[in-house]
């Protein structure tokens, strides 16, 4: 727990039980699915707020002094999709969505703190397009499945090309959706708990 | 909103961009009183909710932020409800955290916690959608 909680702990009301959160991250290029994804599943209507970067990526303190007059820095604000799922009394998911992009992983890094997971999807016409998000994952040791969004129900590749093409290592499952639909996100979302239970059970 | 200029010193300069309101808000601040506040961070407004009267030294932003969180409210959905960008409002809960008007509790993580109880019942509410 961390000073905010016990800081104010004196003067807390008591919270429902309900109140502890985990969250999974929705990453791939643009126009992926994943805003798609993200409401399709959400029980609350999607919401997207705005992280504020530097147009150079580095941290949000250097936008310090932009209210005194002097020279504005540029800025670029990137929108964050989410959506929440109440598992039960105890735990809330939350789903994160925002594109996998170069100039954004600053951001991407805090919001893989803590996350069980993600998806990353991608479109079988633009592959390239969630190289990027990949890495991420990999590189940072991020559990994480792939959902081949399917346009159109279009499927001009098969799963082991595909695989081939992201160069993804074995164990991680690629899983066929359609981020339209609500049971088609949701068997993206339960490969990645098996796979991060998997994960989980080989560690220990 | 005029008593606003005077106690945050800077008028709202529309020719600056939309930056410059959040961040007059915060009194040029860019840095969270409390780095530990994440996005799913979930805060909680200590009632009684004071009313505009009352509010003197609060922010019409702060007292609506107050408002929204009687029940619990991650920081994310607080940002998305009240318009303004994440940064900006991790600096208000701050402030608002510290005066003791709101409480924060900290997300679970696999790193803190990880256990199969967990996964096993994150699977059966996903199970359910
Ligand atoms: N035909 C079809 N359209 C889709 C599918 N998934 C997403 N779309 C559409 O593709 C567009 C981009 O999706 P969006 O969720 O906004 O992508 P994002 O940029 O990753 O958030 C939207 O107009 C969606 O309605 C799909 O499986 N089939
Ligand atoms: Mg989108």
């Amino acid at each position: 727990m961390g000073s905010v909680v016990s800081s104010a702990a004196h003067t807390a009301v008591p919270l429902p039980a309900a109140a502890l959160a985990v969250k999974i991250l929705v990453a791939g290029g643009f126009g992926v699915g994943k805003t798609t994804l993200v409401g399709a599943v959400s029980e609350v209507p999607p919401l997207s707020t705005e992280e504020v970067m530097t147009a150079a990526g580095v941290g949000v303190d250097d936008l310090e002094g932009i209210t005194g007059g002097g020279t504005a820095k540029v800025t670029t604000t990137v929108a964050l999709d989410f959506g929440r799922i109440t598992i039960d009394e105890d735990v809330v998911l939350y789903l994160f969505g925002t594109p996998g992009q170069e100039r954004f992983w600053s951001m991407w890094d805090d919001l893989a703190v803590g996350a069980l997971g993600a998806v990353v999807l991608v479109d079988t016409r633009r592959l390239d397009s969630s190289f990027g998000s990949i890495d991420f994952f990999e590189r940072r040791g991020v559990p994480f499945v792939v959902g081949v969004n399917r346009f159109d129900g279009l499927l001009d590749h098969t799963e082991e090309d595909i695989r081939a093409a992201l160069d993804l290592d074995p164990e991680v499952p690629t899983v066929l959706c359609d981020v339209r639909e609500r049971a088609s996100c949701r068997e993206v979302l339960l490969a990645l708990i098996d796979h991060i239970a998997a994960r989980f059970a080989a560690q220990n | 909103m005029s008593a606003d200029k005077g106690r945050y010193g800077h008028a709202w300069d529309e020719d600056a961009g939309p930056l410059v309101r959040p961040y007059t808000l915060t009194r040029g601040r860019t840095r969270a009183a409390h780095a530990d506040l994440t996005l799913i961070t979930l805060v909680t407004t200590v009632e009684p909710v004071p009313d505009d009267r009352e509010a003197g030294g609060l922010h019409p932003e702060e007292l609506d932020i107050l408002r929204l969180c009687v029940r619990p409210q991650a920081v994310a959905e607080v940002a998305a409800l009240v318009h303004l960008p994440v940064s900006v409002v991790k600096i208000l809960l701050g402030d608002l955290v510290n005066a003791g008007r709101m409480t924060a509790r900290a997300p679970l993580s696999m790193a803190q916690a990880p256990n199969a109880e967990l996964l096993r019942k994150v699977r059966d509410g996903l199970g359910r959608l």
